[in-house]
């Protein structure tokens, strides 16, 4: 094989040589049917792949976006290569498959989603073997689908798309003529295909970079649940250079009126750190709804991710309190531990045994630990970005953390931990926290609920109700009573207060020391009861509280319902 | 969606039902269409226990006085085990149930 001897500087976009082996490193090429035509070596032949390098190398061609890019290219290389046909195949990862992405002179393949699996095929076959292939005359021996042929295809010149060695696509051109492709041909086609490469690559890693944040903001919850009793709140701050990982956090109450508090770390960066997170949020949402400890829901989830999600590793903390929210269970899958601060006590690691990460195969039987959570007690959870630093030991780091938190307001703890532990820093890893907060029974404030006058908002009604009672410190007596009346009132509205077009039912609570003081209120016209046994309602209402009015105008109802905290009704 | 449980079994001339969880508005009637397609017109006493409902309202009163005057008819005993003190109790107390039913504390 013979190669020009002379040294090209291209002035505007690329350096390469030209020496003393083939200029591309995709040194040799399998070769159907023929060799190669030689390349000449006169200056006017010289002159003419400076020429034709010159415009595939073109700088202007990189302000345009990458799907004008690709179709600029593959014009010129129709016009250069004096071909009828130009198309890209890139490698879709998770299926081993190229797939049509764009062509001239032959659009169809990417209309119609040609897929060509990798080894098979023309194209599977430059991409398997990494480096260029011609086929001089196409025929079924050497072309396996039929769709070159349909297309009165004849000969064909394909190369590979590489990304530090790794093939992440394919660029071929095809003529309707015989034709014998040389050297030049191939390396031409190759330069094209390197620039190809290079500008998918930056594209895909744009799109990851985005997707991860849109997916990461739309998965980690804008608005924390108002949950009376407890105050939350949490900080998020992605690493340095902008990326997402799969930090996660998540609160949730289940139908039992247990709440779920989450916190989580998967393994790796990007878009498919943050896709897996987004599933294992969601997975581990609904395996809490199936019931038992955060040991059990933990568990489920492991198998889950090792039998689904093979290759995925996350460190996992539960926590789950009871409705009353004097105990909380907690298991860790590798997770490191939460900060507990008692009020006028200093802050201190929460003794939860560590169990092995989730999606590692063959742990023990996971634990959990149960603690009690007094009103005014505060808790922190983080994850490890907060406390591993390159400046600092995790030790340091923990201590750094219990020492700047107190069982104060939780905005003001976040706040505080972020400017001690992350300052002016710019982390290098996802910092995620959410602290918490048990509320005295003094400091509760009203409750209110502007629910859809539907038969469905009742049970979530009753369960906000239940836990604002509970938080006041009703007593059971008051607060049985208390749940039957407004659960009256609130049916009363779903089923009488509007027609076809609905509404919504609001429902205020408040403490007028001794007495809770509930009022549901609609905007619509009551109807008289139907049906038989009706009216009963009304009657456990009146019986179910001190006082009770039930004012009807043309703006609506509004149900007022007194009752004392304490466990006797006044009466 | 509120959440309840309708467990049916059955010895020779007697029938228990057991209910838990919530009933109100928006699963009554598909409590009640349980409870109708369990009782047969073998048995001479159906006993209800709500023993482990956490929440009931008018809305379940009245399936159980829909069943109480089906079973009149049928002329089938019922009784119902409710555990004395609590809210259920009482509203069943409240609703005058006591002249349909005998009222039991806890299952014998």
């Amino acid at each position: 094989m013979r190669v020009s001897r002379f040294t090209l500087s291209c002035p505007k976009a690329v350096n390469f040589r030209w020496g003393g082996t083939p200029f591309h490193p995709n040194v040799g090429y399998a070769l159907i049917v023929s060799t190669p035509g030689e390349p000449s070596d006169t200056p006017a032949a010289d002159d003419y792949r400076l020429r034709r390098i010159e415009s595939v190398t073109d700088a202007a061609l990189a302000h345009l976006d990458v799907e004008d890019l690709l179709g600029e290219l593959l014009d010129r290389v129709r016009e250069l290569l004096e071909v009828d046909t130009a198309t890209v195949l890139l490698l879709d990862p998770s299926c081993q498959q190229l797939v049509a992405t764009a062509a001239r002179g032959i659009e169809a393949v990417v209309r119609q989603g040609i897929r060509i699996p990798m080894g098979k095929g023309f194209a599977g076959r430059v991409a398997a073997e990494k480096r260029p292939v011609i086929i001089e005359r196409v025929d079924h021996t050497n072309v396996i689908y039929p769709f070159f042929r349909e297309h009165g295809i004849c000969s064909l010149l394909g190369v590979p798309l590489l990304i530090s060695g790794t093939v992440i696509g394919v660029l071929h051109v095809g003529t309707l003529a015989p034709r014998r492709f040389t050297h030049d041909d191939v390396n031409l086609l190759q330069i094209v295909a390197d620039r190809v490469a290079l500008a998918t690559q930056s594209r895909r890693a744009e799109v990851d970079r985005a997707a991860a944040v849109v997916l990461q903001r739309s998965l980690l919850p804008a608005r924390l649940p108002v949950v009376p009793g407890l105050e939350l709140a949490a900080r998020y701050v992605p690493a340095e250079n902008g990326g997402v990982s799969g930090d996660w956090y998540d609160v949730f109450t289940l139908p039992s009126g247990w709440l779920c508090i989450v916190i989580g770390d998967v393994v790796g960066r990007g878009f498919v750190a943050a896709d897996v997170m987004g599933r294992l949020r969601s997975v581990l949402r609904g395996y809490a709804l199936l019931g038992g400890d955060p040991a059990e829901v933990l568990g489920r989830l492991d198998q889950q991710v090792q039998h689904f999600d093979p290759e995925t590793m996350a460190t996992v903390l539960l926590a789950m309190f009871e409705p009353s929210f004097d105990r909380l269970h907690l298991s860790s899958a590798g997770h490191p531990p939460p900060v507990l601060a008692l009020p006028g006590r200093p802050a201190v690691l929460l003794d939860v045994p560590s169990d092995h990460p989730v999606g590692v195969p063959g742990g023990l039987r996971r634990r959990a630990t149960t603690i009690n959570v007094v009103p005014g007690a505060l808790l922190c959870f983080y994850t490890d970005g907060l406390v591993e630093s390159r400046k600092t030991t995790l030790d340091v780091g923990l201590e750094r953390l219990c020492a700047s938190i107190v069982a104060g307001p939780v905005d003001s703890v976040c706040a505080e931990v972020m400017a001690r532990l992350v300052g002016d820093d710019h982390p290098g890893d996802d910092v995620a926290i959410l602290a918490l907060r048990r509320q005295d029974s003094g400091e509760i404030g009203p409750l209110d609920l502007v629910m859809p006058a539907l038969p469905w908002s009742l049970r979530d009604i009753r369960f906000a109700v239940r836990r604002w009672l509970s938080a006041v410190g009703a007593a059971p007596r008051a607060a049985a009573d208390l749940l039957v009346a407004v659960g009256e009132a609130t049916t009363n509205a779903v089923e009488h207060a509007y027609g076809p077009g609905g509404g919504t039912v609001s429902v205020h609570l408040e403490l007028q020391m001794p007495d809770v003081l509930a009022t549901v209120r609609d905007t619509g016209r009551w109807r008289p009861p139907r049906g038989e046994n009706r009216g009963r309602g009304t009657m456990f209402m009146r019986n179910c509280s001190d006082d009770l009015r039930i004012d009807h105008s043309h703006t609506g109802t509004n149900v007022v319902i007194r009752r004392r905290l304490g466990e006797e009704a006044a009466r | 969606m509120t959440d309840a449980r309708v467990e049916v079994s059955a010895e020779d001339r007697s029938m228990r039902i057991s209910l838990s969880g919530e009933i109100d508005l928006a699963n009554a009637a598909a409590v009640e269409d349980e409870i109708r397609e369990a009782v047969s017109n073998q048995p001479a006493v159906v006993s209800v226990d709500l023993s482990d409902l956490t929440y009931l309202d008018s809305a379940g009163v009245r399936i159980l006085f829909t069943l109480a005057s089906r079973l009149q008819a049928l002329r089938i005993a019922l009784e119902l085990i409710v555990p004395v003190g609590s809210s259920t109790r009482r509203l069943i107390e409240l609703s005058g149930f006591e002249s349909l039913a005998a009222l039991r504390p806890a299952s014998p």
